[in-house]
């Protein structure tokens, strides 16, 4: 069942297209990303999916459910603008806002003091809300969103306009939220979040759905890799290049390309027999930034895998549709792309289970 | 949990803000002016007709102002987190009027107990005052159900206008625009009457709840009154409840 469905939405205000034959669907339980510039409609669209818009033409259903009033209490929302009534406590504002989703008594306490526990505001709970900082209303905004233990989230550009240590602490937040296996549909324009939370992303341009891809397919090894060390000597750039033509070693940098699964541990695994220190290990470039870039700019784009026609959906099954690189069950958020650390121990786990290496698709490049 | 008791959580959710945000202070400082000017004891006992009158006029322009401030702190961008809940538009709608209502009620109260207690009303016991205030506070009920259908977050522009010109016609002839009204062709004015007759009959309960409140005579047809001026309310309420379920919303103010 589809936690999302729409087909060929349109939504113009004051006869300015927005939405303009959108057709897109959720499963239940994917965490989708919905990419796009600003103005695109992203947020148009959370508002037709609350019900707070009416579609100009086309369907949409939640749940299955054209109604929307039927799904009222099945979707928490996480809103652009942390905007919230200042004054109450944190735990007052909650307790009211579990009351208005029929939540009472011994378990509605229960779920606000879960839920403070969850965000780290349980100190700050009798504190009125005018008080908080900018990062606890976004540690607030989440538990709010979550008290009703809601099907599915909303989540409207949860990082914009808030400063660099305040996008690391809401996207932990939100990576900690993806584990709790609820819907998560989550508009943005920041690659980062797509990358680092979502199953899917779906890139909105022109009021269409203009590409679909599976965020797995994004990470998938293939791409050239650059390994950074502090010292790299003439002896072991030789043992290095002898691995494969591949490897290119330039002051201290060694750049594979293609990379692969079995190259990148080959390589790491001489560097450190060689106990040469390691500084980092990163993708190189970013296939989702190109990808957006291209269809922006109105080129024509080359996704990974077999990706669906532009402006369609291809559901599950279909011959168009992407097939996952990683079991869904891998429940665990990636790090983000640069992390060196994390993808050295992804890549000794890959070699240690090569297994793993069994579901990368055979269109992969 | 019903949707009655979403509204009164809700209803008392917003009578706490609008008591934390202050403005409850506007309201208590206009009764104690109201209260100083016009029911002071400046030479002998009020009379019951004079405390209704006053106090009716006072407790319609206070609604004027309760109900508008109340809807106002419903234009605002926090409203979403509230209508995503099983609250609902017709929680959150009603919501605001009743708090509007809480507020007028309690005022009302207030200045009623500082006329028992501070300049008794000449031959007015418990029963009179409730005969009185009964037309008195449904008539500010009836105009805080217009004021809501009235509210921006109801009716769009074009709606409001709609309503509006629809009470200037109810208010033609006598109030508005008698001699223009007269100077027009035969016609014109029949229909101007037919018109006139038609949308001012359901403003009939509001003007004799008013004369009902000073008079507190029930005898004949008068008892059912306060039934027309309840179900005019309850009307209106359900019209700006079926609008606002119906309409976008896009919540702007704040």
């Amino acid at each position: 069942m589809y936690a999302i469905e729409i087909e060929n939405l349109h939504k113009s205000y004051d006869g300015l297209p927005v939405l303009n034959g959108l057709n897109l669907r959720v499963p239940q339980g994917q965490v989708y990303g919905l990419l796009g510039p600003n103005g695109a409609g992203k947020s148009t669209l959370i508002h037709l999916l609350l019900g707070f818009l009416k579609p100009t033409g086309g369907t949409l259903r939640v749940f299955g459910q054209q109604d929307l009033e039927q799904v009222r209490g099945r979707i928490g929302y996480l809103p652009e603008r942390l905007r919230y009534h200042l004054r109450y406590s944190g735990r007052e504002y909650l307790r009211y806002l579990g009351q208005f989703s029929d939540l009472g008594g011994s378990g509605l306490n229960a779920r606000v003091e879960q839920e403070l526990g969850a965000v780290g505001l349980l100190e700050a709970a009798d504190r009125r809300l005018a008080t908080y900082s900018k990062g606890m209303l976004q540690r607030l905004g989440i538990a709010q969103a979550l008290l009703s233990d809601p099907d599915m989230l909303l989540i409207d550009e949860p990082t914009s306009g808030l400063d660099p240590a305040g996008q690391r602490e809401m996207l932990d937040l939100l990576a900690d939220v993806r584990g709790r296996n609820h819907t998560i549909f989550l508009a943005t324009h920041f690659l980062d979040e797509i990358e680092l939370l979502c199953d899917t992303v779906g890139i909105l341009f022109a009021g269409k759905l203009a590409a679909e891809i599976d965020v797995q397919s994004l990470r998938a090894p293939g791409r050239s890799v650059l390994i950074k060390v502090a010292d790299l000597s003439a002896d072991l750039i030789e043992r290095l290049q002898r691995i494969s033509p591949a490897v290119r070693c330039t002051g201290r940098e060694i750049a594979l390309q293609p990379s692969t699964p079995a190259l990148q541990a080959q390589v790491l695994r001489v560097l450190l027999d060689a106990d040469a220190p390691i500084i980092a290990l990163e993708p190189q470039g970013r296939p989702l930034e190109d990808i957006y870039m291209r269809i922006v700019r109105g080129e024509p784009a080359e996704l990974p895998a077999a990706a669906p026609p532009h402006g369609m959906f291809a559901p599950p099954g279909h011959p168009d549709a992407i097939t996952r690189v990683l079991e869904s069950t891998d429940v665990t958020p990636p790090a983000r792309s640069g992390s060196g650390d994390t993808l050295l121990r992804e890549l000794l786990k890959q070699e240690q289970n090569p297994n793993l290496e069994k579901h990368e698709p055979e269109s992969e490049t | 949990m019903n949707m009655l008791t979403r509204t009164l959580r809700f209803t008392s959710f917003t009578l706490v803000e609008y008591v934390r945000s202050g403005r409850i202070l506007v309201e208590l400082l206009a009764g104690v002016i109201f209260f100083y000017i016009f029911l002071r004891r400046w030479t002998s006992s009020p009379l019951p007709e004079y405390f209704f009158s006053t106090a009716g006029l006072f407790a319609l322009a206070l609604t004027f102002y309760s109900t508008s401030a109340a809807l106002g702190l419903g234009d605002r961008p926090q409203g979403y987190l509230l209508l995503v809940r099983r609250l609902g538009r017709s929680g959150y709608l009603l919501g605001f009027y009743l708090a509007a209502q809480a507020i007028v009620w309690g005022i009302y109260g207030l200045i009623s107990l500082a006329m028992a207690l501070y300049n008794p009303i000449q031959g007015l016991d418990v029963r009179g005052w409730l005969l009185g205030s009964l037309p008195l506070l449904l008539n500010a009920m009836l105009l805080g159900a217009l004021l809501t259908l009235l509210a921006p977050i109801v009716l769009p522009a074009t709606g409001r206008l709609a309503v509006l010109a629809l009470v200037a016609i109810a208010f033609s002839g006598g109030l508005i625009g008698g001699q223009t009204l007269a100077d027009l062709p035969p016609p014109v004015t029949a229909a101007i009457n037919i018109a006139r007759t038609i949308f001012s009959t359901p403003l009939l309960p509001a003007f004799t709840g008013f004369a009902l409140s000073i008079s507190r005579d029930y005898s004949g047809i008068a008892f059912a009154i306060p039934l027309a001026q309840l179900f005019l309310t309850l009307g209106l309420l359900t019209m700006a409840v079926y609008v606002f379920a119906r309409r976008e919303i896009i919540l702007s103010g704040g």
